[in-house]
């Protein structure tokens, strides 16, 4: 089922105008005295309307500054990035865009049903309820719409992150490892949530993770990422059928593609 | 014996034994005349007539004190949104608080005298005291110049603008901040307004311990500043209280 897309040149082609399209995008940080690192250089990445891509590499290979730009937290020193036609930082200002990180970041004085209806008061628009609470079911938090965050676990935390960055049907998701700081179990289970979450709403997504396994259940192509500086070493087409369920983990075809990539991971971290 | 219940034994038997040791060297006269027995200054505070002296003193430096430290609350907290504001004021402002911090009480007084007034230099040296603190609170509390969390990347990523981030964001994230300084600028501004009764200001505490020193009353002088101890040790108390309710409620 899954088959590795050959891919002589970085650049895919995409026939459907990208959702998100970085071309030629180097970022360089400035140290002290003078001198800077490369982190990012001459990165070609096309993301498809409504499509779903992982970005896996070795830590330090700024994936998440790929990430962090495409939510306009940070400015490419070469290149450009395009989401849905406009730069990042519009995007972001028009409240079109859905974030979660691996630090949950919920406001700890306010309730669940507080924390999910925040992008509603930021975006200035009045809270609609009914989303509100069709998201936390969607997440499985009904019963704890008026917990505070700290009385939740880790997990549940996760979940009504991810909740808050859809609430507003955004654009674009971006997820940067928002299952990083879990345990393998809580983990595994909050993967099949996401994937469940995610053929409900099919939106335009960017998952970054060092997680192949998580990459290769929920994507629907994940971009292997070089060391620094860093650049795209390899494309990978996952074609399982959606609605995935846990099952596909363990077949012949999963175990293969994880190899596959694991080992493209390896060869960079000994190179 | 639970934790709490051992504390509070400790702390009790603590203010025991140094309540006994002042009256030990009270008694024995170790220090000379001008450390009487505690119990003699707890007699003076029984008498009717004479507590009624200390009490209306107390009142006086209570008003001073309470007043200097809503001044002082309002004026730090009108300097940290002004950098808030007008960022490039942010390094003028911290260096103005600072110098009106470093100048001493004792240089200031003449001039507050001469300009502010002898009924208002306790309120505007309380004012002083607190205003300090309450600056350093709330500009930290805002997080002006500090660093960025990830709260920050989820509210520009959601696209807030300024006034929605301070509102929900920095406003509330600054609550346990701020009154984590109100528990330092409460007890700050009964020193203050204490001390700023010293240059001449008609009563007060301040006041009474002055003419107590120079008429040698000593009981008098050890009540009026027994008086100031536990209304600064209220004033710390209650902020407390406060923060900790706050913490409770924000974290």
């Amino acid at each position: 089922m899954a088959q590795t897309t050959p891919s002589p040149a970085p650049t895919l082609t995409v026939a459907p105008p990208a959702a998100v399209a970085l071309s030629g995008v180097g970022k360089t940080f400035e140290l002290s005295r003078g001198r800077a690192v490369s982190a990012l250089e001459d990165l070609d990445l096309h993301v498809a309307e409504g499509e779903f891509v992982a970005i896996v590499g070795p830590s330090g290979c700024g994936k998440s500054t790929v990430l962090r730009m495409v939510a306009g937290l940070e400015r490419p020193s070469t290149g450009t990035v395009v989401v849905e036609g406009r730069s990042p930082r519009e995007l972001a200002r028009s409240h079109r865009l859905g974030v979660a990180f691996q630090e949950h970041a919920l406001l700890p004085w306010s309730s669940i049903r507080g924390n999910v209806a925040l992008p509603f008061h930021l975006a200035g628009r009045p809270v609609d309820a009914a989303r509100v609470d069709e998201l936390v079911r969607l997440v499985g938090l009904e019963g704890f719409e008026s917990a505070r965050p700290r009385q939740l676990s880790g997990g549940m935390r996760q979940r009504a992150a991810i909740a808050r960055a859809l609430v507003l049907r955004p654009d674009v998701l971006l997820l940067d490892e928002p299952f990083g700081a879990l345990d393998a179990v809580t983990r595994r289970r909050m993967n099949r949530e996401l994937a469940r979450i995610w053929s409900e709403e099919r939106i335009t997504t960017v998952l970054v993770t060092h997680d192949v396994e998580e990459a290769l259940f929920l994507a629907d192509r994940v971009v292997v990422m070089t060391g620094r500086p860093g650049r795209v070493r390899h494309v990978h087409r996952v074609d399982f059928p959606r609605p995935r369920e846990a099952a596909i983990t363990r077949s012949p075809e999963f175990h293969e593609a994880v190899d596959l990539l694991t080992g493209l991971l390896d060869a960079e971290g000994t190179a | 014996m639970s934790a709490a219940a051992r504390r509070a034994a400790l702390a009790t038997t603590g203010v025991l034994v140094l309540l006994a040791g002042a009256e030990a060297v009270g008694r024995a006269g170790i220090a000379g005349p001008s450390w009487p027995p505690l119990s003699e200054v707890a007699a003076h505070l029984l008498d009717a007539d004479r507590r009624a002296t200390v009490v209306r003193a107390a009142s006086a430096t209570l008003a001073s004190a309470a007043e200097g430290l809503l001044a002082g609350v309002l004026v730090a907290a009108a300097a940290a949104f002004t950098g808030l504001l007008l960022p490039p004021l942010r390094p003028g402002l911290d260096r103005l608080a600072a110098l009106l911090h470093a100048v001493p009480v004792i240089a200031l007084a003449p001039l507050l005298i001469t300009t502010v007034g002898r009924e208002a230099t306790p309120t505007v040296v309380a004012g002083l005291g607190a205003g300090f603190v309450m600056f350093v609170a709330f500009s930290s509390g805002l997080s002006l110049g500090g660093r960025r969390s990830t709260h920050d990347d989820v509210f520009d990523a959601l696209g807030a603008n300024r006034v929605r981030r301070l509102l929900r964001l920095q406003l509330p994230a600054s609550v346990p901040t701020v009154l984590d300084g109100l528990t330092l600028a409460a007890p700050a501004a009964v020193l203050g307004a204490t001390i700023g009764e010293w240059f001449g200001a008609p009563r007060g505490l301040g006041v009474l311990i002055v003419s107590a020193m120079q008429n040698f009353q000593v009981t008098l002088l050890w009540s009026a500043a027994a008086c100031a101890t536990a209304l600064s040790l209220a004033a710390y108390g209650l902020t407390t209280a406060l923060q900790r309710a706050a913490v409770r409620r924000m974290a």
